[in-house]
């Protein structure tokens, strides 16, 4: 009995661990694939937000802007940059398209979780760019107060995010095994969730009347929280609770995902020959 | 089809139905316009009660025409469907179920889908599809090994697997499907696009795999030649019914048959047919040799016709022989 129990345990850790390394090995098979899709996703956003905060600072550089400095509006940029790279995933495109085209078959008779192992499949590649997230961030701390040890929980938290991030999308995902096409659906989610979760503008600028809108969502943990962690704006208490709220999140999505998937794969018509 | 009463049955499927039903879109930019706010639905009946029952260790073939139900019946004994009504059983277990122990002991290979991870090399595949499947190491390694040299890619494990052959990546997934030894394995359309040597190998590798492994095995295919060297039974499906379920030679025994003849003069295929009134085809054009005909006969009126020859032309040889498989299934779908 306990001998089975400890193989029942080891093939659990086993095969999300060859998973995980598959996901990995698959995102690096194209070297300069990888690197431009981390590099270049980057510029865009940054160019943006540095060129809005020279305009909003261009007459008046002391001045404050939702109760933050120009400097720090721009260390938030630059910090926030690594944790939207761990953010994304997109993984529940490729689901959609899989109920679409059928190719879902292909993971459904394996004898695991499919919305599990494809999540192992996508976070591997997401665990390569944390480790060169954390590489880059290591170097910034050389060069600017961020603390070693912020960084680390910071990036902890931002993989808590990317988790949150998918189980919402796959849950959302399923809508396909109703509607066939649900890119929409997911564009949608990926601009309110590009709003909501600090990528775009620091969440302090939303007027204090609608705060209650990010916070009432976890999509913060993403970008926002952990920016602030990495920054010393949130202390490790700060960093415990988010943690703990990411945590009750992950359960609420976990159980949204199990009874979504649970009602529409009963749909699924695995078209194609 | 007759069996000895110890073999346990593999699968059964009983009054097995099955219907989709999909958007009806008329021509145009008004029947488009009509689908957005009046969509009309259409119910194709894809399976209309099918039955039957496969002992454990059957090579079974399963064959129709296009859009036969082929592949929804084996989507049904896989569990990615459920049967609109009717029941199906694969190892004692309702497939739709899709416990763990179910998806443990069976594996199907789609000739038109890849199943293994497309930029990855295969070996890479394989080792995540041992840690999926609980394959020890050891165990792993020698199966592999054996598998690979049966297949002759051994030398390819390291390569991508999108810039392998058709016929190379397709003994791949079969490798791949049949790596944890599973007890029933649907095959659809395995040899689809492979040239002649290719389906050869893979027909060689299937058919010793069944008889060391023991393994239950569906197979569909359009290549009758898949099914006449590896099927010990078919069944026929046509517009979601069986039509046939037997032993190939008995379908192919049944009412027609061929007059294989030689004659000393050399008519053209038309003149031959409309001498006879018979579907005529030249098997043979050696230089040194008369040509050989194959004329497709009933086989009640094998004499009246062996008269008819004899009468209109210079008969050098003349006998009987089976349609083939292939002509018969031919003649099946065109009724």
């Amino acid at each position: 009995m306990k001998a089975q129990l400890k193989s029942g345990f080891s093939w659990m850790l086993e095969w999300r661990l060859a998973t995980i390394r598959n996901g990995m090995k698959d995102a690096i098979a194209y070297r300069g694939d990888f690197i431009v899709g981390l590099v270049g996703s980057a510029v865009v956003p940054v160019a943006i937000q540095l060129m809005l905060w020279n305009a909003v600072f261009k007459n008046n550089p002391e001045s404050l802007f939702g109760g933050m400095s120009r400097s720090q509006l721009l260390a938030y940029t630059w910090t926030s940059l690594l944790f939207t790279q761990i953010r994304g995933g997109d993984y529940d495109f490729g689901l959609i398209e899989m109920i679409r085209t059928g190719t879902l078959s292909n993971y459904m008779l394996r004898p695991v979780g499919v919305v599990e192992f494809i999540f192992y499949q996508g976070i591997g590649e997401k665990l390569l760019t944390a480790g060169v997230c954390m590489c880059l961030g290591l170097v910034a701390t050389f060069f600017t107060p961020m603390a070693v040890t912020n960084l680390i929980l910071a990036i902890l938290l931002a993989i808590l995010g990317n988790i949150i991030h998918y189980l919402f999308g796959a849950a959302l995902a399923s809508v396909a095994f109703y509607w066939e096409n649900a890119f929409a659906v997911l564009m949608v989610k990926n601009m309110v969730v590009s709003l909501l979760c600090g990528e775009v503008i620091p969440l302090t600028l939303v007027p204090e009347k609608w705060t209650f809108i990010w916070k009432s969502l976890p999509f913060y943990l993403y970008v926002f929280g952990p920016s602030q962690v990495a920054l010393g704006i949130w202390d490790h208490r700060m960093w415990a609770i988010q943690m703990g709220i990411g945590c009750s999140w992950v359960l609420v999505f976990w159980i949204l995902l199990k009874l979504s998937w649970g009602f529409s794969t009963k749909r699924y018509q695995g078209i194609g020959g | 089809m007759t069996r000895p009463a110890a073999t346990p049955t593999a699968i059964e499927v009983r009054d097995v139905k099955r219907s989709f039903k999909s958007v009806k879109k008329e021509e145009g930019f008004r029947g488009t316009m009509k689908l957005l706010f009046h969509p009309e639905y259409v119910v194709h009946e894809a399976l209309k009660g099918v039955s039957f029952q496969i002992p454990a260790g059957e090579f079974t073939g399963l064959i129709g025409a296009n859009g036969a139900g082929k592949t929804t019946l084996l989507k049904i004994l896989s569990g990615l469907i459920p049967p609109t009504s009717g029941t199906a059983s694969v190892l004692g277990m309702n497939p739709f179920e899709r416990t763990i122990e179910f998806r443990k002991q069976i594996s199907i290979v789609m000739g038109q889908k890849a199943q293994l991870w497309w930029d990855l090399p295969a070996i890479e595949a394989f080792d995540l599809l041992r840690a999926l499947y609980q394959i020890p190491r050891g165990v792993y390694r020698a199966r592999l090994d054996e598998l690979t040299s049966l297949l002759d890619v051994t030398k390819l494990l390291n390569t991508q697997i999108r810039r392998l052959s058709l016929g190379e990546r397709m003994k791949m997934e079969v490798i791949g499907a049949i790596l944890h030894l599973p007890k029933v394995i649907f095959l659809d359309e395995p040899t689809i696009g492979l040239d002649v040597l290719a389906s050869q190998k893979l027909r060689h590798f299937l058919k010793i795999h069944n008889q060391k492994e023991g393994a239950t095995i569906i197979l569909t295919s359009h290549n009758m030649d898949d099914i006449s060297e590896l099927c010990r039974r078919i069944i026929l499906i046509k517009e979601g019914t069986v039509l046939y379920d037997g032993e190939p030679d008995t379908l192919t025994r049944q009412d027609e048959c061929q007059l294989r003849v030689k004659l000393h003069t050399e008519p053209t295929l038309s003149e031959l047919a409309l001498a006879t009134g018979l579907p005529v085809e030249a098997v043979s054009s050696d230089d040194d040799d008369p040509t050989t005909y194959l004329l497709t006969c009933p086989r009640s009126r094998v004499a009246e016709y062996f008269q008819k020859l004899i009468a209109k032309f210079q008969v050098a040889d003349i006998g009987i022989q089976e349609a083939s498989l292939e002509r018969v299934i031919q003649r099946i779908y065109q009724q």
